[in-house]
């Protein structure tokens, strides 16, 4: 419930403001110790490879190198899982990816370190390599055999969907039906299917239907390459296309993306060998996280990892344990500190990004809006090794809307690119992307405008979910009502430009979480986490203690603690911190409240409700000559002659209720016909946050987000050789949206308060990057009057949608684009963005139609409880 | 390896350093000097994370050899504040919410001082121009040009850093469509 508040609710500075105005704050990438040395990664020349031999001798020998490890190095006693990309932080005998680290050089500075890279000698037997997932899936892919099991590790990103499927397993309910692994092979089982035709790497609809053949004639679908297969199911999708007026169809793409944080992953280790302790400082979402991985790929029990949180140069969902496992193994070899630190080429080329997905989707509606169906078979491209968001994809395809007749066909399919990890709502833009353009397709084919027919059909409390779960309270409908009544529908529009919209919805973590606080001597209160703060979570927990204890802000410090001394704090991602963490604080500033008062009343000996707490101190309300100062209090606590116990406020909070959180967006664009370039006019973009604890930091979250979105629809890309080789590994190349390509975002803060929220907060984070792909893609169409159904729709993909484009299959071009840069001394001013293509790669979507009837499937699927 | 020597004026104060000619001035303050609130975040010079002045002028400090420093005036983020006092720009990105994470943070102050310091009136399409060399993935850069806006009009208003964020309804920021 939403109560009156003093302090929560204001647009507070954030309380690390000064350290990062100053350039004071400690980031990772800035940890110094006595003694340290240097790493660099030799990484894979190949993106699919056996390894036959390493050969540092030569390097060893150069004059600065400390140390060198390779697989052979990897910890005898454990039992690595080379199938997952978590324990593959050191390729054994095999490699799956471009770059994947095959060696690892310590030396005294890095630019001998970097010297002695050339000096290891690697013998590899190359293997064929499989980058489309397309391709990937056909019958005579490549395949990409791991030597262990493949597995996600998507559920730490605590995704409601994950949750409930972990719940389901724990309570032994109707779990859906997933088949994981169904094509994966191991070592020594490998054979040809050999039951299917070449599939079209632009078509999908062959793909499908090869499928429905494959499991007609009661075999497996024969794909190659998937690393788990998913299938919901509700009602029956055949009977509501048939139900139908309006059926729509068609195939959308999306590229690769990187999370694109500024500060580059990175790690520093101490082995202490007297103790065997190991000491990192990871620039890391969560450190609890970090220390249970290191330990187990490291061999070492949980209490000799320690892990320290410097401040966090952005994460957004791809920043656990990428880095930490090979700096601590390094650090235990040469017995010596040892800090490594990405480059960004080897963020572009080998780190673990976001997925590309291609899926298949078909939605129908009646005449008067009201949808009846939707099917869709998506493939996502997890890349190396599992991990992708590929269930989450298929749910939130169907989650924001009202459709009766479900059914998804899911499946994630392995490639020889850098394996994907998070990126804030995991999987939403893939999507929005679709559904919101479906959406859109049929609103105009049954006459309604978008807004209208996203508010007949919007999901609301109660409507079963794809996964069977009802949809707790949500803040859809507010949203779209907030949407509407926005000025932004009554500016007129000109040639060439167009208005879209989308919405979005994520699950996002809850909890656990626990917090302490503590009186100190000069009378302030110390709140101490064992959390990141990577939004301003810190400032929004001192408003939350300030509120709670109902003192001022200035009286309350946060501090964030190591592994050893904090009480367990929830990891940064999923959106939970302030969400769930909140309430652990509410409840610690609670506990030591009542302390507080209890020593109060004996001491003034009256009663607890006689005693008020200020910003000088404590008194009593009836006698104010009954009084002690902070410090006094703090004397009579902890004292040397202390009458009472020290006030420790503890809160441990469970794991909380869902609290969705949904955003729409609507943007305006316009198109230069000419050249393809889109320009972003306007953008409104609103999100129901419960309440907002601090409004400048909410608004800062959802203009980042966004933004985010903006250059997932417009720009971004990882662009792939036909060898692995990432072609556009610079900050240059890799076009990231600059304050020059934008406009003001104008946030629309709708607070419908939650049940088990601090405060009635929801989780604020991650929704905002979810609508701004299919919104852009709206509003290009319906500037043009074309669709693109590939992201990013850049100036090419808008051009070829026109039709003026030719030739394309065998001709190179370079798009019109130009990077939008300043003339800072040393940069490059304007340089072109070169978008060069794959020869004779295919990829504008394009829509099709099956034809004749689907047949239905024969795979077990979930029923909704 | 042989050491070439410089002597430079860094925030204000002379020095003479020995290192590697290869090396370069990010690399020296951050590695050499502890001046780490310059940041690395691409090492080409595409990103501006190590925006710093010289000669009053911003430069990407990854793509700068130390060497090239001799005898010039170097200021960093650290060089801004005197004794523990914020410039207006500074605390116009506190209140402002014009930072987040933070790692960017001291290369878009930079190249915002030195734009203030060659214009101080400027317009909104001047600022989203002098930090179009910074990228930033947290905020979205709104709430950054708005800071910088302030800092250029509202330096009065941006002494208390603690105080909250302004109400942005000031006629600077509802002149048509930003």
């Amino acid at each position: 419930m939403t109560t009156e508040t003093q302090i929560v609710g204001q647009p507070l500075p954030r309380v690390d403001g000064r350290d990062k105005v100053t350039g004071k704050a400690v980031f990772g990438v800035d940890v110094q110790l006595p003694g340290l040395t240097y790493l660099k990664v030799l990484g894979s020349a190949y993106a699919h490879a056996e390894i036959l031999k390493i050969d540092t001798s030569k390097a060893e020998k150069l004059p600065g190198v400390v140390g060198i490890v390779t697989g052979k190095d990897l910890p005898k006693d454990v039992d690595l899982n080379f199938g997952s990309r978590g324990h593959s932080f050191l390729a054994k005998d095999k490699v799956f990816f471009m770059g994947q680290p095959v060696a690892a050089v310590a030396a005294l500075d890095i630019h001998t370190a970097e010297q002695a890279l050339a000096l290891i000698d690697v013998t590899y037997k190359p293997l064929p390599a499989v980058m489309e997932v397309m391709d990937a899936i056909k019958s005579d892919a490549p395949q990409i055999i791991h030597q262990g099991e493949a597995a996600s590790d998507m559920d730490i990103h605590n995704a409601d969907v994950a949750q409930e499927k972990n719940e389901d397993k724990e309570s032994g309910g109707k779990a859906m039906q997933v088949d994981e692994k169904a094509n994966v092979k191991s070592e020594g089982e490998q054979h040809d299917d050999g039951q299917m035709e070449d599939i079209g790497d632009t078509d999908i609809r062959e793909a499908a239907e090869l499928a429905e053949v494959a499991e007609h004639g009661g075999a497996e679908p024969s794909y190659r390459n998937i690393a788990n297969h998913i299938v919901f199911k509700q009602g029956d999708a055949q009977q509501g296309f048939a139900e139908a007026d309006v059926v729509v169809e068609n195939t959308y793409r999306m590229a690769q993306v990187h999370q694109g944080y500024l500060e580059l992953q990175n790690a520093t280790a101490s082995w202490d060998s007297i103790n065997q302790q190991l000491t990192m400082w990871v620039s890391t979402q969560s450190q609890f996280y970090e220390r249970q991985h290191a330990a187990e790929v490291l061999g070492l029990p949980i209490h000799k990892v320690k892990v320290i949180t410097p401040e966090v140069g952005g994460g957004f969902g791809a920043k656990f344990g990428l880095v930490g496992p090979l700096v601590g193994l390094v650090s235990m070899k040469i017995g010596r500190p040892v800090k490594h630190i990405y480059t960004r080429h080897e963020e572009l080329q080998a780190s673990n990004p976001a997925p590309a997905s291609h899926i298949w989707i078909k939605t129908g509606c009646k005449r008067d809006g009201t949808l009846t169906a939707i099917e869709a078979k998506l493939f996502v491209d997890t890349g190396a090794y599992s991990g992708s968001p590929m269930s989450i994809i298929a749910i939130m395809l169907a989650q924001p809307y009202k459709f009766p007749n479900i059914l998804l066909d899911g499946y994630e399919v392995l490639t020889n690119k850098q394996s994907v990890a998070a990126y804030r709502a995991p999987g939403g833009p893939n999507s929005a992307f679709a559904i919101e353009q479906q959406i859109d397709q049929m609103a105009e084919k049954v006459g309604m405008s978008p807004l209208d027919f996203r508010m007949l059909n919007a999901s609301e409390e109660g409507v079963i979910r794809p996964d069977g779960s009802p949809q707790p309270k949500i803040g859809l409908k507010a949203v779209l009502h907030a949407l509407k009544k926005h000025r932004i529908w009554k500016e007129p529009l000109g040639p060439n430009q167009g208005r879209g919209m989308a919405i979005g919805g994520w699950g996002g973590g809850r909890g656990p979480a626990s917090a302490i606080v503590k009186l100190e001597g000069d009378g302030t209160f110390e709140v101490v986490v064992g959390t990141v703060d990577l939004t301003g979570s810190n400032t929004s927990f001192a408003q939350i203690a300030a509120e709670t204890l109902g003192l001022p802000i200035s009286k309350i410090r946060v501090t964030r603690a190591d592994t050893e001394t904090a009480p367990f704090g929830p990891a940064a991602g999923g959106s939970q911190v302030t969400y769930s963490m909140g309430v652990a604080i509410i409840r610690a500033c609670e506990d030591a409240k009542s302390q507080l008062l209890k020593v109060c009343a004996k001491e003034f000996e009256t009663t607890e409700d006689d005693i008020e707490l200020t910003e000088v101190g404590v008194s009593s309300k009836n006698n104010p000559d009954k009084k002690k100062s902070w410090p006094q209090m703090n004397e009579a606590t902890s004292g040397f002659t202390a009458k009472y116990a020290p006030i420790l406020g503890r809160g441990s909070a469970e794991r909380r209720k869902g609290a969705p959180g949904y955003a729409g967006l609507v943007a305006d664009v316009e198109v230069d016909p000419e050249t393809g370039v889109t320009k972003i006019l306007r953008v409104v973009a609103a999100q129901d946050v419960g309440k907002a604890i601090n409004r400048m930091s909410v608004e800062g979250q959802i203009q980042g987000g966004t933004v985010q979105g903006i250059g997932i629809a417009l720009w971004e890309e990882i662009m792939y050789g036909a060898d692995g080789r990432v072609r556009n590994a610079s900050l240059l190349d890799y076009r990231k949206a600059t304050a020059r390509d934008l406009p003001f975002i104008e946030a629309l803060v709708v607070e419908q308060a939650s049940e088990d929220g601090p405060f009635g907060a929801k989780i604020v984070g991650e929704p905002s990057i979810i609508p701004p792909a299919g919104a852009i893609a709206n509003a290009i169409a319906n500037a043009t009057g074309v669709r693109v159904f590939e992201l990013p729709i850049n100036a090419e993909r808008i051009m070829r949608a026109l039709g003026k484009v030719q030739q394309y299959d065998s001709m190179t071009t370079v798009s019109a684009e130009t990077t939008k840069r300043n003339g800072h001394t040393g940069r490059d001013n304007g340089s072109s963005n070169g978008r060069a293509r794959a020869n004779g790669r295919k990829r504008t979507g394009k829509s099709v139609t099956v034809h004749g009837e689907r047949k239905s499937r024969k795979t077990t699927t979930r029923t909704p409880r | 390896m042989n050491e070439t020597t410089m002597t430079f004026n860094l925030n204000g104060r002379e020095l003479t350093h020995a290192f590697a000619p290869y090396r370069t001035l990010l690399e020296v303050l951050r590695d050499d000097l502890g001046l780490t609130g310059s940041k690395e975040g691409c090492g080409t010079g595409d990103c501006g994370a190590c925006t710093l002045l010289l000669d009053g002028q911003p430069v990407t400090a990854c793509l700068v050899l130390a060497a090239e420093a001799d005898g010039r005036e170097v200021t960093t983020i650290e060089g801004l504040a005197t004794d523990g006092k914020l410039t207006p720009l500074q605390v116009a990105f506190m209140r402002y919410g014009g930072l987040q994470c933070g790692i960017c943070t001291s290369g878009f102050i930079m190249a915002a001082h030195a734009l203030l310091q060659n214009n101080p009136t400027p317009n909104e399409e001047d600022v989203r121009y002098a930090i179009g060399g910074n990228l930033c993935r947290c905020t979205g850069y709104d709430k950054i040009v708005r800071a910088v806006m302030a800092a250029a009009y509202d330096e009065g208003e941006l002494v208390d850093e603690t105080a909250s964020q302004p109400v942005m309804t000031k006629p600077l920021f509802t002149e048509g469509p930003m």
